[in-house]
């Protein structure tokens, strides 16, 4: 059967939510472009691109943002990876209560999680009953507040990196390879970085990018502890300027596209890795 | 000599809050270099648990494991040289089929030339030398299994355990994957265990059999005599099919039973035992005859209850005296079968009427 009479064969209704569907999500985009395009009466052109890239603080917060993403990634596979692995690998009784406590992000809101860390971080933090300080007032200093805007980006990112990474372990059953691997003779550091990591590499990359989306778009916690984040910036110029915010929002719009093309092309091949029978 | 021993080996999981489970109780065998022995058993029985202990993924409760007469209980997995093949085959899905075959002695630190070779011998060894740089998801279900096995066998290892390698291939590959196990095994004179719930694959591939049931050993023998002679009813019912019925002892000092006053001979000595001992007597389908011109022991009359063609067997259930019994007869076109209701004399050996322990 080809193509056009495969076509032919899906009915009506089909068609109709589907076009339906089509236009409920590019309108807005065609609007948001079209009208990002015209900041120069009867002139289509990338003038308010230009004026977006080329104003000082879009740089400075949109590298920001890049840098405390990259650092939340990081932080947030260091600490979900081995969790994750030794839930599915010793503690699987566990799993309930850890996918519970990744879940919370989704029920407590950003603006309670900033205003706890703003409280228990703005003062220093003594051992009990002595007055030596273990950790100095976060909020006092930019690499402190940096230190607090990266560990709330790791909580809202939470939700996805872990389950990323815990989906990917259960797609490669990881208790069986490491069984594997261990019984020919490797060792733990050997079972993660040549059999575990490599064969998470497309849940890992899912939640990373993801994770970068949130960041990249994130205002509250980033308003409230007072960084130069671009989440805020994009906010800020939206109140005073017409035609850049819709620039920027189009350009944010095609790198999460760019992110996800990213991730079919990574992931296209393994989805046969189960293997033929 | 005994190559492997377990010794008194136990192991409980849980406690804490719960009541511990006694997965595996007492388990204790040896052994013999080259030797393949099978764990039979249905599921829950005990027998991966066992051989987990082997491979040192579970660390025995109590008792001992030696290879050589060597202690590996307390050794960790991977410094252990025992090989595993497993049921979902665990090959590493990031990496080629020499890459696979490959990692255990690239983790030894092999020189990458003896590597390369081994690699080779075994690629040849399972018959798959054109399939080195393929990778897992590219290979069938059968494939997937002998580069597992080939990964196992590079190392040398002192044991190779196979935990269900077929349970997940279709019947046929089944069958000849078992034998190509069997052969290979022969061939490098590795000591094996391997671990099924099919008696039939443990009866084609194994010198002996252990078969478990509730975490114990039940009996140990080689296929014949698990089969011919099983001393338990649990032995007797999970091995082949087996007609079982509750009798007496009728007279000890010939071996003579009662079922339903039906009397059987038996060859098993009965000395130890008085009369009118309940016992259970066992015999299986295939050891009934219709009687013939030679007056045999056992000769009994018996009513055709049904008739079952099971392919290259036929199955009939007789009655005899107000017991039910199965014989088995090959299915011959050629010689004409009984009616069902007809009256008929069946005969078996003194030898094919077993009494059984509960």
């Amino acid at each position: 059967m080809n193509l056009s009479s495969r076509l032919r064969n899906i009915p009506f209704w089909s068609w109709l939510w589907f076009i339906l569907g089509a236009l409920y999500f590019i309108l807005p985009l065609y609007a948001t472009l079209d009208f990002s395009l015209r900041m120069e009466r009867d002139i289509i052109g990338f003038k308010a691109y230009l004026s977006a890239f080329e104003d000082p603080d879009f740089l400075k917060t949109f590298g920001y943002s890049v840098s405390i993403a990259i650092v939340t990634i990081l932080v947030s596979i260091i600490l979900t990876i081995p969790t994750a692995y030794w839930v599915r690998l010793r503690l699987p009784e566990a799993r309930r209560i850890v996918e519970f406590i990744t879940l919370m992000p989704f029920v407590v809101p950003a603006i309670i999680l900033v205003f706890g860390l703003i409280r228990i971080y703005s003062s220093p933090i003594t051992i009990p009953f002595t007055d030596i300080v273990l950790i100095p007032p976060l909020t006092t200093f930019k690499f402190g507040t940096s230190i607090l805007v990266v560990a709330g980006y790791m909580v809202l990112g939470l939700p996805y990196m872990y389950r990323s990474v815990d989906t990917g372990m259960r797609t490669v059953d990881v208790r069986t390879l490491t069984e594997a691997a261990q019984s020919l003779g490797a060792n733990w550091y050997t079972i993660i970085s040549q059999v575990i990591l490599p064969n998470l590499r497309s849940a890992l990359l899912s939640g990373a990018l993801l994770t970068f989306a949130i960041v990249i778009g994130e205002v509250v916690l980033a308003s409230f502890l007072g960084v130069p984040a671009f989440g805020p910036y994009l906010f800020l110029l939206g109140q005073h300027r017409a035609f850049e915010p819709a620039a920027l929002t189009f350009t944010t719009f095609l790198m999460t596209w760019a992110a996800m093309g990213i991730i079919q092309l990574v992931t296209g091949g393994q989805g046969q890795a189960t293997g033929a029978h | 000599m005994a190559y492997l021993t377990l010794s008194n080996i136990s192991k409980a999981f849980g406690g804490g809050l719960h009541e511990p489970v006694l997965a595996v109780k007492d388990f204790d065998m040896e052994i013999k270099k080259g030797e393949l022995v099978s764990f039979l058993g249905p599921s829950g029985c005990g027998k991966t648990t066992t051989l987990r202990m082997v491979a040192g993924f579970e660390m025995p409760t109590t008792g001992v494991i030696l290879i050589e007469g060597e202690d590996i209980t307390s050794k960790l997995p991977n410094q252990r040289n025992v090989g595993m093949v497993f049921q979902s085959y665990a090959l590493f899905p990031n990496m080629t089929v020499g890459d696979n075959i490959g990692f255990g002695l690239k983790i030894a630190k092999k020189p990458s030339e003896e590597v390369k070779q081994r690699v080779k011998e075994m690629l040849d060894l399972i018959h798959m030398a054109e399939y080195g740089n393929r990778y897992p998801y590219q290979l069938s279900g059968g494939q997937q299994q002998r580069v597992a096995l080939a990964r196992a066998l590079a190392l040398k290892p002192d044991v190779l355990l196979l935990d269900e390698p077929l349970s997940a291939l279709d019947a046929k590959i089944r069958v000849s994957l078992r034998s190509e196990i069997r052969t290979i095994q022969k061939q490098l004179g590795i000591t094996a265990i391997y671990v099924t719930h099919d008696q039939e694959e443990a009866m084609s591939i194994s010198d002996r059999i252990v078969v478990m049931h509730e975490g114990k050993i039940e009996q140990i023998g080689t296929p014949f005599e698990i089969y011919n002679f099983p001393t338990t009813v649990f032995v007797a019912n999970f091995v082949g099919t087996l007609n079982t019925a509750n009798g007496e002892v009728a007279d000890p000092a010939t071996g003579l039973l009662s079922v339903d006053g039906v009397q059987f001979e038996s060859a098993t000595v009965l000395k130890d035992r008085k009369k009118g001992e309940k016992v259970r007597v066992a015999i299986r389908p295939e050891r009934f005859n219709f009687v013939s011109q030679e007056k045999k022991a056992n000769v009994l009359d018996c009513k055709i209850e049904n008739i079952n063609f099971l392919g290259s067997i036929v199955r009939i259930q007789v009655l005899i005296g107000n017991t039910k019994f199965y014989m088995d007869t090959f299915n011959n076109p050629l010689l004409e079968l009984p009616k069902i209701g007809a009256v008929e004399q069946v005969t078996c050996s003194r030898e094919a009427v077993l009494v059984l322990d509960e």
